[in-house]
């Protein structure tokens, strides 16, 4: 019995996240968790970058700068990144559980020209379909193995160690 | 009286304290750290012993019919050579017994991933009416009961007093033991076997993305079955079918994109693991190959990787050559690691 009602309390559990299924979690190392549905992402400030994907093509995506993000959650970027900040990433997984570091300062504006942005358009369509809703697009990277698809976690720590 | 009081606020909280000897886990460094342990569960030689015991204890089942080794026999590297298993009732499971190979790595247990633990995971074949069919906590009734359990238990978790929770901690304990690392394909990445040219065009083929415009071939095995451990913590919809039976991970989740999707598991003794897939349709390898090779189904969550994948321009599967797909398939035979199967550390101690 105890079984079952553990049972029916999980499926509970997992069909709350399902109707969240689509939004994207910014928790961790923060001081506003969020969760951005598309309507959330659509009111931040766009950018367009041109970047070639595996097939080696240029293609125009469009979406928003990571640090936007990060920045309404408060994470430490600008003037706060520097000191024991510097030790700290952002780790972001994809609904296929695939998962993907960037280092703060690699994403700062303070630090690099390269804007990464967390796109949901190419050459001015939707994202098409395992691939989307939103996926990052790191300009200038020769191999796109951190360009991952379906994103839906975006968690910021202390390298620990 | 004071130290009783906390021993009995530990139960309390349903933490079980432990005691033993560490158990010393020894695996290629190329494997990596990132192991998943709980931290109130440490592995120690006391607590892997007992699981063992307990693995291959039909006492663990309702009648005493069958063990946790019924369905995962260590000569097939703990898989059963069924479609689907049969448990103390003859009804068969919903889904192919899995491999136990280097699971102190994996986060996300069963195909769909609805487990994090080895502990968690435990208890549903334990309990499944189709399986093992009996609670944990009558199992530790029964055990309780027996003669040599209650000293076992105390030298494992520092209590005579058996539950449902010792006994999946401890087969957890023993699990995460059954480390595969000795194929003849890892003596290759050592530098210490030479395979034969028709495995090593094998292996080409298994580690490149083919890519025709360049005149690259490949089968891209690599892309979710790479690494040393031979597989990535994802779940893929791997095209078998258009509208699947079984919608897998999205059963769990409810999120469309995780329609068909399952695990992508280790490669490791594939030869010794047939039939495949979650639901064990295919017999052979060589109709996993034919699979990848001419029968991709299209869906709107099949696999990016899977998509315009392929030896042919345009192609919508990998388009393989029968020489290539039995190339792949001898670079396969390579992940079988004998010295796993008949490792006595891992065998029944009850034969």
């Amino acid at each position: 019995m105890l079984y079952k009602l553990t049972a029916c309390l999980l499926i509970t559990i997992f069909a709350a996240t399902a109707a969240f299924a689509q939004t994207i979690s910014v928790e961790g190392e923060v001081t506003h968790p969020l969760k951005l549905g598309a309507a959330d992402i659509s009111k931040m400030q766009r950018t367009e970058v041109t970047a070639a994907d595996r097939d080696g093509k240029p293609h125009r995506y469009s979406g928003v700068p990571v640090t936007t993000i990060l920045q309404q959650a408060g994470v430490t970027l600008g003037a706060q990144l520097k000191g024991e900040n510097m030790s700290k990433y952002l780790l972001v997984k994809s609904g296929d559980g695939y998962e993907v570091l960037f280092s703060l300062a690699e994403l700062d504006s303070a630090f690099t020209d390269r804007v990464i942005i967390l796109a949901d358009q190419v050459d001015g369509q939707p994202l098409p379909d395992g691939k989307g809703p939103f996926r990052i697009v790191v300009p200038g990277e020769k191999k796109p193995a951190r360009w991952i698809w379906e994103v839906t976690t975006m968690t910021v720590r202390f390298a620990k160690d | 009286m004071i130290l009783f009081g906390m021993m009995a606020l530990t139960f309390v909280n349903g933490r079980i304290p432990f005691t033993g000897e560490p158990y010393p886990l020894e695996y290629p460094a190329s494997f990596g750290n990132r192991t998943n342990i709980p931290a109130d569960n440490p592995l120690t030689k006391e607590g892997v012993y007992l699981g063992r015991r307990l693995f291959y204890e039909k006492m663990l089942s309702a009648g005493n019919k069958i063990s946790c080794g019924a369905c995962h026999m260590q000569q097939l590297a703990f898989t059963d050579g069924k479609a689907f298993s049969t448990g103390i009732d003859g009804v068969p499971t919903d889904r192919n017994a899995m491999s136990l190979a280097n699971l102190l790595w994996v986060k996300n247990f069963f195909w769909d991933g609805r487990a994090s633990s080895l502990e968690q995971q435990a208890l549903t074949p334990l309990a499944a009416p189709h399986e093992m069919g009996q609670l944990p906590e009558i199992s530790a009734e029964k055990l309780q009961r027996s003669k040599v359990y209650p000293g076992l238990f105390h030298a494992a978790f520092g209590t005579q007093i058996i539950s449902g929770e010792a006994i999946v901690k401890a087969l957890a304990q023993f699990e995460r033991t059954l480390i595969s690392a000795n194929s003849p394909y890892d003596r290759y990445l050592n530098g210490q076997y030479q395979p034969g040219s028709a495995a090593l065009r094998g292996m080409q083929l298994f580690m490149t993305a083919p890519a025709p415009e360049r005149q690259v071939r490949g089968a891209n095995c690599g892309h979710c079955h790479g690494g040393p451990k031979l597989y990535l913590e994802v779940f893929h919809n791997n095209g078998l079918d258009s509208i699947p039976r079984d919608a897998g991970r999205e059963k769990q989740t409810g999120v469309a994109a995780d329609k068909g999707r399952f695990r992508v598991p280790t490669l490791r003794n594939i030869a010794l693991t047939a039939p495949y897939m979650h639901d064990g349709r295919f017999r052979t390898l060589e109709e996993v190959l034919d699979h990848y090779s001419d029968h991709i189904r299209n869906s709107a969550s099949l696999s990016p990787v899977l998509r315009n994948t392929s030896n042919e321009a345009g192609g919508a599967s990998l388009r393989l050559s029968k020489q290539e797909k039995k190339d792949i398939i001898a670079f396969l035979q390579l992940l079988t690691d004998s010295s796993f199967i008949t490792n006595p550390a891992f065998s029944n101690p009850f034969n």
